[in-house]
């Protein structure tokens, strides 16, 4: 029986995906230090080393068609590993979540209301989640369909805004962080926004035609993918030495435009379109931490957990991180690591394992 | 806190399920009831008679005429009618004077096998409308539709002969929705004018129009109309499911029926629609949709409503594309203003100054100066006070109306700035919200509640509310359905074929598809290459 009747059309699963990285123009701040006027090369590469990675989950996906990864994972390590490895998966979507519940109570503190409690701005961005989650991936796919347009269309016009104060020399010299940097920098982008699409395995199921993710999924990441490079290439070229440095260089470098004294503190409409890809990731990391767990639990639905995790998350997202250092800190130098254990180990062993146990023939006979 | 709400829903839901199987009990029982008391009619038309007083009463609109039929043998008849719900002419030209003088009987009809009453029919009455029957309740359910009856002597039948008539409105321009340009009929409060009238926009026999009486106790004639070949078969049996299950006593105006049918009763936005205009209906049905017509109302239901179509009026298809494109645009800005504008306002005031450009904050401040009350009380304040206004001007009569917004406009507006009260640049916002509201009528309603909630959120956190409380709304529109086609189609889930009549309206000769997500059976509504082009050099040769 399966637990999400919603169905959602190629179209829609490309807008999502779409909508899931464009979301990391923000986050991508925490590149910035290390890759410096370079990070635009590591976008350019970790979205190709991303679309790799995503190729693999494709062809998870593609070879237990209908099964989300919970039942993919118990059909390749049997009943009580495979039970194991979700569980693992599942307390990852929940603090992957928690994580980005924090980092949007903290733009929303640090740009739009420095004087509210980050508690309650989360609640409040966890309760319209909430809401969309329990709408169902319908309601979440349908409305990545209006949310992609609007930041990408920011990205286009402020970028040609910013042209006046853009200098093109701050791209120079190519290539002068040593390669190693450039590798990190790849690295926390790749983990930050392109192998994140493993979330889409717990999606891929109610795709209305079974087998064709691959074509939404792989343009959706290199489409988005390349509005991500318009946008660093825009922060780059417009701030200069000072993109390694401020909070948001996105931000910073939007908040530069003034035209005819009339067009100016733009930034606010970036942080909305921020605000609404933030919406899209954070539904469905949701979305997939819920749906897991009632995978798992063998629950008719998945509605009744929806609250719980919601709670649990923001609860997570409090205790997790005291301040942006430390949240910066472990973005780049300690998740990365442990993602790769989710994002390229996990999923490349279970492929292995599917593909030396013939799989998919005898789920194919079933 | 939450179980006991979720216990008291739960039980909320069984008594729902209790209610409905006792409902479907009793309705039972009242069928068997029905039948074994049906009487049916005696040869005798005394005893006849007896029993129609009793089951009529001593109504004193009740007219039952006993008169003497001059055929070859006198027989006895009688005549029972609603007097004022039938056409007198007709009663005495068509039904009473061939009875009683106009004999045509000839002496093969005489002698043919055809029984008194089947005479009476075939030869004998002059109207358009006659049918047969034998039981009480059907006759008498009937007369009071306005039907007169025919009882004769020595038949176990009686004829229904359709007399109905009565004094209604006469057809007139909807006070609802003006046009400059376009038709200026609207529909009435009689159910067959207002079919009428649709049929005469719409000239072909695939426009079905299928009857039913919902309401044990009023017995409303309701009416489905579509286009057979365009409608979704589907959707018609859904409408059908749906109106079948209203067991209710009275339905006095189509707004019953819509809060019966309707997909998301807990929303603030209607799932069904409504118009008071021949052609917009005539144009809803063309699309594949299905409207309900109520007797009794002149404002008949369109099912399936979507968001989009309450932004557009049967006039942008009459004027040229340019500028009704443009007039859309104006209308979702219009509704955005409504319920967005003062919580901005609160918010820009409240948290984010440094948003205002530095000039107008100056000005603004000033203007604020020494009144008393935070942003938000003064918008919700404000907010409250014209809807009061708007709500005295709608009830009361003309003249009174008038000095209510005398009142409004100059005491409140004028005197509450100068008195130091309400800041100047908030009179402009409300006012300017105001105007907005009205340039959507159907969202009105929706758009009032939106704007007190948008104010509370912009008070308590800015932007990021006003934010928040976006995505909500967009969350609630996705979700909902309305007979099926989602609410918001075509903007979510995108039809990029549809979009030709969204924000914008497309040449006429442009469109040439049927908005897909209603589902039509027949997608192609014109030919290709219908756009307008001066001869080809070719043609003109030729000439």
């Amino acid at each position: 029986m399966r637990l999400e009747k919603g169905v959602i059309s190629s179209l829609q699963l490309f807008f999502l995906v779409n909508c899931f990285i464009q979301g990391a123009l923000l986050p991508l701040t925490f590149a910035y230090p290390i890759s410096k006027h370079d990070t635009w090369l590591a976008v350019i590469a970790a979205m190709i080393i991303g679309s790799v990675i995503a190729l693999v989950y494709i062809s998870l996906a593609n070879l237990f068609p209908g099964k989300n990864f919970v039942q993919i994972n118990d059909l390749i390590y049997g009943p009580y590993l495979g039970k194991f490895i979700s569980s693992q998966y599942s307390l990852f979507f929940l603090i992957t979540l928690s994580g980005y519940l924090w980092f949007i109570g903290d733009f929303v503190l640090t740009f739009i209301m420095p004087e509210t409690p980050m508690s309650f701005i989360m609640i409040m961005f966890a309760f319209v989640c909430a809401w969309a989650v329990r709408q169902g991936i319908e309601v979440i796919a349908r409305m990545s369909v209006v949310f992609a347009f609007i930041p990408a269309i920011i990205v286009f016009i402020t970028s040609a805004m910013l042209l006046k104060e853009m200098k093109f020399t701050n791209f120079l010299p190519v290539l002068e962080i040593p390669i190693r940097d450039l590798i990190q920098s790849t690295h926390i982008i790749t983990h930050i926004s392109f192998s994140q699409v493993l979330v889409f395995l717990m999606i891929i199921p109610s795709l209305n035609e079974q087998r064709r993710a691959k074509k939404p999924i792989l343009l959706g990441m290199i489409s988005a993918g390349l509005i991500l490079v318009i946008g660093t290439l825009r922060n780059i070229a417009t701030l200069g030495p000072l993109s390694p440095v401020v909070t948001s260089p996105s931000m910073e470098a939007v908040r530069l435009i003034d035209i005819g004294k009339i067009l100016t503190r733009l930034e606010i409409f970036v942080a909305m379109a921020q605000i609404l890809l933030l919406f899209t990731i954070s539904c469905i990391f949701y979305y997939a931490a819920v749906l897991s767990i009632a995978q798992m639990t063998k629950l008719r639905t998945y509605q009744p957990l929806v609250v719980i995790i919601g709670v649990l998350s923001i609860v997570l997202a409090l205790i997790s991180y005291q301040s942006r250092m430390q949240l910066s800190y472990s973005i780049m130098y300690n998740t990365p690591i442990i993602s790769l254990h989710f994002y390229l180990v996990l999923p490349f062993m279970s492929l292995i394992v599917a593909k030396l146990r013939k799989l998919p023939q005898n789920n194919g006979r079933n | 806190m939450l179980s006991y709400l979720l216990s008291r829903l739960k039980y909320l839901k069984l008594l729902g399920q209790n209610y409905k199987l006792s409902q479907s009990n009793s309705t039972a029982s009242k069928d068997k009831d029905e039948k074994s008391t049906t009487s049916y009619l005696s040869a005798s038309l005394k005893n006849n008679l007896n029993l129609f007083k009793e089951s009529l009463g001593n109504n004193y609109d009740v007219v039952i005429r006993e008169f003497t039929i001059n055929m070859p043998k006198q027989v006895d008849g009688a005549l029972i009618y609603l007097t004022g719900m039938t056409d007198s002419k007709i009663v005495n030209d068509s039904i009473l004077k061939p009875l009683m003088f106009e004999s045509q009987l000839d002496k093969t009809t005489l002698t043919s096998k055809l029984d008194t009453i089947e005479m009476i029919r075939t030869t004998m009455l002059s109207v358009g409308e006659v049918s047969k029957s034998n039981s009480i309740n059907d006759l008498v359910d009937n007369c009071m539709a306005g039907t007169s009856i025919l009882l004769v002597d020595g038949c176990t039948e009686a004829l229904l002969i359709m007399t109905a008539d009565w004094k209604a409105r006469s057809v007139d321009e909807p006070k609802t929705e003006s046009v400059v340009r376009g038709s200026r009929e609207g529909f009435i409060e009689n159910l067959l004018t207002n079919t009428t009238l649709l049929r005469r926009k719409i000239k072909n026999p695939d426009l079905v129009l299928e009857s039913m009486k919902i309401g044990q106790r009023t017995k409303t004639n309701v009416c489905i109309a579509y286009i057979k070949g365009l409608a979704n078969p589907s959707l018609i049996d859904e409408i059908k499911r749906r109106l079948n299950n209203i067991h209710t006593d009275s339905i006095l105006e189509s707004g019953y029926i819509e809060q019966f049918i309707e997909d998301a009763p807990f929303s603030i936005f209607a799932t069904v629609g409504n118009t008071e205009k021949p052609d917009s209906v005539a144009a809803k049905i063309l699309e594949g949709r299905a409207a309900i017509f109520v007797d009794g109302t002149p404002f008949v239901l369109t099912v399936p409503l979507l968001l989009v179509e309450n932004f557009q009026t049967s006039e942008d298809y009459y004027s040229r594309p340019y500028f009704v494109s443009f007039i859309r645009l104006i209308r979702f800005m219009a509704y955005l203003i409504s319920i967005l504008a003062p919580a901005t306002y609160v918010a820009l005031t409240t948290f984010h100054q440094e948003l205002i450009p530095t000039p107008l904050l100056f000005s603004m401040a000033s203007a604020q100066e020494g009144v008393p009350f935070p942003a938000i009380a003064e918008a919700i304040g404000m907010g409250v006070i014209f809807e009061i206004l708007r709500e005295a001007g709608v009830r009361l009569p003309r003249p009174v109306g008038q000095a209510v917004s005398i009142v409004g406009a100059l005491v409140i507006g004028q005197s509450a700035v100068t008195a130091g009260l309400i800041g100047a640049p908030m009179v402009i916002v409300v006012a300017l919200t105001a105007v907005a509201s009205f340039v959507v009528p159907a969202q009105t309603d929706s758009g009032g509640v939106l704007r007190i909630v948008f104010v509370a959120l912009a008070g308590f956190s800015g932007g990021f509310g006003i934010m928040i409380g976006l995505i909500g709304l967009f969350i609630h529109l996705t979700s909902l359905r309305s007979f099926g086609t989602p609410f918001l189609s075509p903007i979510a889930p995108l039809s990029v074929a549809d979009l030709k009549d969204t924000f914008i309206r497309a040449p006429l000769w442009a469109m040439i598809t049927r908005p897909s997500f209603i589902g039509s059976q027949d997608p192609k509504r014109k030919d290709f290459r219908l756009k307008p082009s001066p001869p080809s050099e070719k043609e003109s040769q030729s000439e």
